[in-house]
């Protein structure tokens, strides 16, 4: 399965919006039994811009597949935003995009 | 040194510790309250989490939630806010462990999350945001009727 991380960073009046879509079964232990797959599921999404935290969630299975996850914050063009998010598993992930 | 005051010694030095790191530092709760992951009811774990304070109900704090969900699998939900939080959790019922997700929110942050969930039934969804500094618990929940079970259900 391709791992991978779709981030949108879009800028207006000083707000940043962002959109960013993580790659994950999201099955928890009784899915994942069902399905006859391995428990797979993030765990902990953090997003940073210039090293400073400006997202940070801890879930569990209970997320559905493919979690897409929408917020706002305080910001300005041309930062970095930074995503790593954490398995189930303890594998980490990371993906940048320019805020535009 | 007795064991009484070793253990109070140790407390203190837990919570020096704990309460300058969470402004600074990233918290992850699955580390700090593992407990709490694994409650299967919403008041047990509210309680694990956040400990024995009293909710209040509140108008800042509020949640979008369709009222109907065709599909138990993605339940979009978005959490909005004017309070100073400190952090925020989902819980639900329908599931075998009643929470969803906490967010701890940084400093200053707008609190406007979008973000899907599954549910296997019909059940009470339930926001818990801690306030900044008072520590004071806000509260808001809903019914949503799922047609469809998700979990693979």
């Amino acid at each position: 399965m391709a791992k991978k991380m779709k981030i949108k960073a879009k800028e207006k009046k000083g707000i940043v919006k962002v959109k960013a879509m993580f790659t994950s079964l999201m099955a928890d232990k009784e899915e994942a039994v069902k399905k006859g797959i391995k428990a797979s599921y993030i765990k902990y999404i953090v997003a940073k811009v210039n090293d400073v935290i400006v997202y940070e969630v801890t879930m569990s299975g209970f997320m559905s597949e493919n979690p897409l996850i929408k917020f706002k914050f305080n910001g300005k063009k041309g930062d970095k935003i930074v995503f790593t998010t954490i398995d189930n598993n303890g594998k980490e992930q990371t993906g940048k995009k320019k805020i535009k | 040194m007795d064991r009484r005051k070793f253990l109070g010694v140790g407390l203190a030095a837990f919570a020096a510790i704990v309460v300058p790191g969470t402004d600074l530092k990233a918290m992850n709760f699955r580390e700090t309250k593992p407990k709490a992951w694994e409650i299967e009811k919403t008041v047990d774990g509210i309680k694990a989490l956040y400990g024995n304070a009293g909710l209040k109900k509140s108008d800042k704090l509020t949640f979008k939630a369709p009222k109907l969900a065709e599909n138990g699998g993605s339940i979009p939900i978005t959490i909005k806010s004017s309070l100073d939080l400190e952090s925020i959790a989902l819980f639900q019922d329908a599931n075998p462990r009643c929470l969803s997700c906490v967010f701890s929110v940084p400093k200053g942050a707008i609190i406007e999350y979008d973000f899907r969930i599954k549910m296997r039934q019909t059940a009470v969804v339930t926001i818990v945001g801690k306030e900044r500094g008072t520590g004071t618990l806000y509260t808001a929940s809903k019914e949503i009727d799922v047609s469809i079970g998700g979990c693979g259900g």
